[in-house]
Formats: structure tokens, sequence, C-alpha cells
């Protein structure tokens, strides 16, 4: 019975080691099984992932050639359109989704070196196109100059009204050619093809408005108070930058509106101030002018639009190679107001108006011009005269007539003495060769108004009687003055004090004289 | 005569009568002799504007204020054309601002003996 147990044990036992001995195998089989079983799960995501991916590109590619399409269809024609139109923006991709990709900054990039390509070309293309207009514009701006020289010449030389009148009108007509011709070559990059003396800013602002048409409207007022001129350099620039101005306020107001033109002096420059009465700009026209005004851009005639619209472009070229400056606002008068500021330094120069006279048809300023102008004092002789109302130069030609006889005996330097001063005032300037007398030059003198009119007693007669009687009173009175001049130089001769008895009967002007003899009495009668 | 020889005009004679070269009255010769009949006097100080004359006009008044001149010889002082100058004389003329009379006939003006007899005595005068 024993061997029950015995085997029992036994068998267990084996079964035990067995047990023991198949527990690891075990194990590891299952976790075999675990791992495949990740395996294939891992397995079926990424199959899973890549036929999402394949499914994700195979939806792309269409969608890339459609925005490519876009880009050649929509994107760079606005590409184009912007680069000539600052306003125009160009459109983004087709599909937004792909804003910030690879795909969105390749065609960025495309989209760029297209622009600066398109960019270039223009430049060049707008370059040779002012080339080309500079050399024509020149040639026919000297042409133009020419025959302006040559109705001028004619101007002088016929008189006939007929043909006068003729003359004036293509005079005019050539100026307004000048000025397109000349706005034009300015705007192409070349310099106003003129150089000039220094001329009044007065003169220059008048001469603006003789080359536009409708310049009857323009009114100029001068409040200058002293002499300005503008140097050479600068005198035709700013007389281009004011026509373009004042063709500006004519063209956009009414033809019955006046242009008021102001000349101002300040402390650090003049100005010039043009309003109009017209249809105004709006805030973008003011802003665009102002822009190209400025002078900073780089003037492209493709952006001066059809029909050209070339005169602010012109201003600005200007300003920006002479210096000055050029404001645009909205005027008090409704209009635009323009304004020209001409710096003092370094384009300002004041004029000596005998060697540079102002035009006869620019504006005196409106307040005590011509004080200055008649420089040397009255010429007022202390011993021969002063008791008539008229005691202006009046005496100044007797004392010169007294002298006449001077050249024949021209050893005595104290007679040209006297002379000089007394031609030097612009009074008779006599004792030259023939010792006649001479016709003087005439200027406006306020303070010594009254003038000898050597011809004028014979010529009053036949107008009216009260007149040939104060010009009766006025010769008895000369010929009174002629008698004690002569006495008394006749007087000063004889005498031991001949050197200071002649210079102080005609002391009154405190001309410095060189006493150099009759020469001296041309320089003191300037040349007509 | 004027500076046109070695500068370019600024300002042309056009601008001064508005392109007119036919004057209201054709009397005016270039040796017609131009008064101001207001004379020697303060008047017309350069004030704008009040009287209505353009300064072109004004400009010739003031020139013949000291007294007459030949059309001619204001052309030249003003450096217009003869031709325009004529045109402002006569529309200062027509407005009573200015007097021109026909030049001087020869036969009034004093014999050439006589003046240079004056002359002479002038002469002598001095040197005795």
């Amino acid at each position: 019975m024993t061997e029950i147990p015995v085997a029992l044990t036994v068998l267990l036992a084996v079964g035990t080691v067995a047990a023991v001995g198949m527990a690891p195998y075990l194990a590891r089989t299952r976790g075999q099984l675990r791992s495949l079983r990740t395996r294939a799960a891992t397995a079926e995501t990424d199959l899973g992932n890549v036929t999402r991916h394949r499914d994700d590109l195979a939806g792309r590619i269409p969608l890339a050639e459609a925005e490519i399409r876009h880009l050649a269809a929509v994107r760079l024609p606005d590409l184009a359109t912007a680069l000539t139109h600052p306003h125009m923006s160009v459109r983004g991709p087709a599909d937004p989704r792909i804003a910030g990709s690879t795909l969105d900054e390749a065609l960025s990039a495309v989209l760029e070196t297209v622009g600066e390509s398109i960019d270039k070309e223009r430049m060049r293309v707008d370059a040779a196109a002012q080339a080309t207009m500079r050399s024509t514009s020149t040639t026919i701006q000297a042409l133009l100059y020419q025959l302006q020289t040559l109705l001028q010449e004619m101007q002088e030389r016929h008189d006939d009204p007929l043909l006068a009148q003729d003359l004036l009108a293509a005079d005019f007509l050539n100026e307004q050619a000048l000025r397109r011709i000349q706005t034009t070559a300015v705007v192409c990059g070349s310099w106003p093809g003129l150089t000039r003396q220094d001329s009044h800013v007065a003169d220059i602002v008048v001469g603006a408005t003789s080359r536009l048409q409708g310049y009857e409207r323009i009114q100029v007022t001068s409040q200058l108070r002293d002499p300005v001129g503008v140097v050479a350099r600068a005198v035709e620039p700013v007389a281009v930058a004011l026509t373009e101005l004042m063709a500006n306020a004519l063209h956009y107001s009414h033809t019955d509106l006046p242009v008021a033109v102001t000349v101002q002096q300040g402390n650090r420059g003049a100005t010039v101030i043009i309003d109009d009465a017209g249809v105004g700009m709006h805030e973008d026209e003011v802003r665009r002018a102002r822009q190209l005004m400025s002078g900073q851009d780089q003037v492209l005639l493709t952006e001066l639009g059809d029909p050209v619209r070339s005169g602010f472009a012109a201003v600005g070229q200007l300003v920006r190679q002479y210096g000055f400056s050029v404001h645009v606002e909205t005027s008090p008068y409704g209009g635009v107001r323009a304004i020209v500021h001409i710096p003092g330094e370094p384009l300002l120069t004041l004029l000596d108006e005998e060697r540079h006279p102002l035009s006869p048809m620019t504006p005196l300023p409106a307040s005590g011009p011509t004080a200055p102008r008649t420089a040397p004092p009255g010429p007022t002789v202390p011993g021969t005269a002063g008791t008539a109302g008229t005691a202006g130069t009046e005496p100044a030609a007797p004392a010169a007539a007294a002298e006449s006889p001077a050249p024949p005996a021209a050893a005595e330097p104290a007679a040209p003495a006297a002379a000089a001063p007394a031609a030097a005032a612009p009074a008779a300037a006599a004792a030259e060769e023939a010792a006649l007398p001479r016709r003087r030059r005439r200027q406006p003198e306020p303070q010594a108004a009254a003038s000898p009119q050597p011809p004028a007693p014979p010529l009053s007669p036949p107008e009216t009687a009260p007149e040939a009687e104060a010009d009766a009173e006025r010769s008895a009175e000369r010929w009174g003055d002629f008698q004690r001049g002569t006495e008394s130089g006749r007087a000063a001769i004889t005498g031991d004090s001949a050197q200071t008895a002649a210079p102080a009967e005609a002391a009154g002007p405190a001309e410095p004289t060189d006493g150099s003899g009759p020469s001296t009495a041309p320089e003191g009668n300037p040349p007509s | 005569m004027s500076s046109s020889r070695n500068s370019r005009r600024l300002v042309p004679a056009y601008l001064a009568t508005s392109g007119r070269a036919r004057p209201s009255r054709n009397t005016l010769d270039r040796l017609s002799l131009l008064h101001n009949p207001a004379g020697p006097g303060p008047s017309g100080t350069g004030l704008g504007g009040p009287d209505g004359l353009r300064p072109e006009e004004r400009r010739l008044l003031e020139l013949l204020r000291p007294g007459s001149l030949s059309l001619a010889e204001a052309a030249a002082h003003l450096r217009l054309p003869v031709s325009v100058v004529k045109v402002l004389v006569a529309d200062l003329v027509d407005t009573g601002l200015l007097h021109a009379r026909p030049p001087v006939p020869a036969h009034r003006l004093p014999e050439r003996e006589l003046l240079e007899k004056v002359l002479d005595g002038l002469r002598t005068l001095k040197s005795s």
C-alpha cells in the first residue's frame, strides 16, 4: 500500500517539476504574444497614416496646381498693376489654407523676382524715353530762343502797327511754346536751358506770367522793401516753377476770376504767394502734389498721366536741384494757394537798380518805393537859388551852363570840378566836347522833380496859356540864376581863391569828384 | 540800346499792352513830344493802383514828370519797342493823363548861326 502514495508522490513531484519547468516558457510565450499584438496595432496605425498621407498628397497636388494657375492668372497681373498704381494690392493665395506653407513661400519668391524684373525694365524704358525727349526738347528750345531773338529785333525795327501787332502775337505764341518744351525738358532731367543775369524777384514773377495764355488775369502785387534779386543760376528755374504754378492756378479757375500773386520779403528770403479761387484740390491731390514737389521721388514719364501733367513734376525736379521750396494748400480764396519760398542764403542778392533797372511792366512796391531808387539828394545850390518854389534840379542847369565854356579853358581844374557834381546829380550833363547842352537822362524823381525843360519854352505856348506864363516865369528865373552864377564864377576865377570858390558855388551834392576834367561828365550821365 | 545784347529779356514787350500794337490814334510819330500835364508834382509816388494805372503807364508818366521827351526817347528809356509805347501813349492821351504834340517844325527852331553866336559869346564871357 505504501507504493501508491509513493507513486503518487513521485508523480506529484514529477508534475511539480514539470510545472515549474514549463512556467517560464509559458510566460515567455505570453510576452511574445503581447508584443506581437502591439506590433500588429502599430502596423495598422502606420498603414492608416500612410493611407491618410497618400490621400492628403493626392488632394494637395491639384491644390498646388490651382495655386500656380491662380498665380499666373491673377496674382502676376495684380503685381504688374500694383507696380504702376501703388494703391492697388496684390491678391493672396486662392486657398487661404496654404498661407505660411512652403508652397506659399515659393510662390511669393516668384512674385518678388518677377516684380524686380518688371521694375528694372520699366526704369530702363523710362530712362530711354526721357533721354530721347531731353535731346529733342533741348534742340527745339535752342531754336525757339533764336526765334525769340529774331522776333524781338523785328519788334524794335518795325513801327507799322499791323506788322507790330503780328510780331507781338508771334512772340507770345513762341513764349508759350518755349514754356511747354522747357517744362518737358526739366521733367526729363534736363536743366532749364538758359542762364540769365541776376534779376529782380518781381521781374521774374512778371516774366513768368508772360508765358501763359490768360496772363491778363494774373494780378501781381509787390511788397518788397529792397531791390531783391535772385542770383543768376536760379533765375530761370524759379521762373519755370512760378510759371507752372500760375498755369495751374489759371487752368483750374474760371476765366473770369483773377489769380492773385503777392511777392513778399521776409527775414530769411523772399516769398511768392499764388492764390486762385478755382475748383481747388482734393486731399489726395494735395498729397500727391506735395510729394511730387518735395523733389524726393524719381520722376517717371509713365506716371504723369495722359494728358501729361508735368507741372508739379517739373517743379519738384527744380526744387531738388536749386534749393528753393514750394508748398501747396487750400487757399482762403477757395482754390489753391501755392507758396514759393526763395531762401536768402544762397539764392538772393540785392541789386543795384542803376545797373539792373526794373522792367516797366513790373509793379513797384506798394509803399515808398522811389525814395531809395533816386539815390542822390536834390542838388540844391545854396548860392544861386533856393528861393523859387521849384528849386529842385533847376539851379543845377544854370550852374552847369555857367561852367559850360570850361573846356576851351580846360586848364583850370575848378570849373570841371564844379560841373561834375552838377552832372552827377542827374542834372544836365553839360561840358562835353562841344559845350552844348545835352539832353539828360530822365528819371522819376519825386524830391527833385522840377525840371529846366530846355526845349519846353518854345513848345508850350501852343498848348495852354497859364502854362506858357509859368514857363516865362521860370525862364526869367533861370536867366537870373545864370547871370548870378556867371558873376560869381568870374569873381572866383579872377580872384585868388579859384580852387575853393568854384566848388563852393556848386557844393550842394556831396558827391566825390576826382576833378579829372570833362571826362567825368559822361560817367555821371549813365548811358541810356 | 537795351541789355538785350548780352542777356535775354525776362519780361516781353507784349505784356505792356496785352499784345496790342495798334494805337487808338494814328497821329503819333517817333518824334511826337510827350508831356505830362500833371507836371512836376507830388502826385503818384508809386502808390498801388487806386488810379487804375498799370505799372508801365505809371512808369511812363513818371518818366515824363521832369519834362517832355520824344516818343522814341521814352521808348528807349522804358526799353520797349516804339510800336508798343505808341499804344501806351495813345491810351494815356485818351484818358487825358498825357499830352502829345507833333514834332517841332524845323523853321521854328533858332538858326544855327544864332546858336553859334550865343555859344561864342558864352565862351568869351568865360575866358575873359
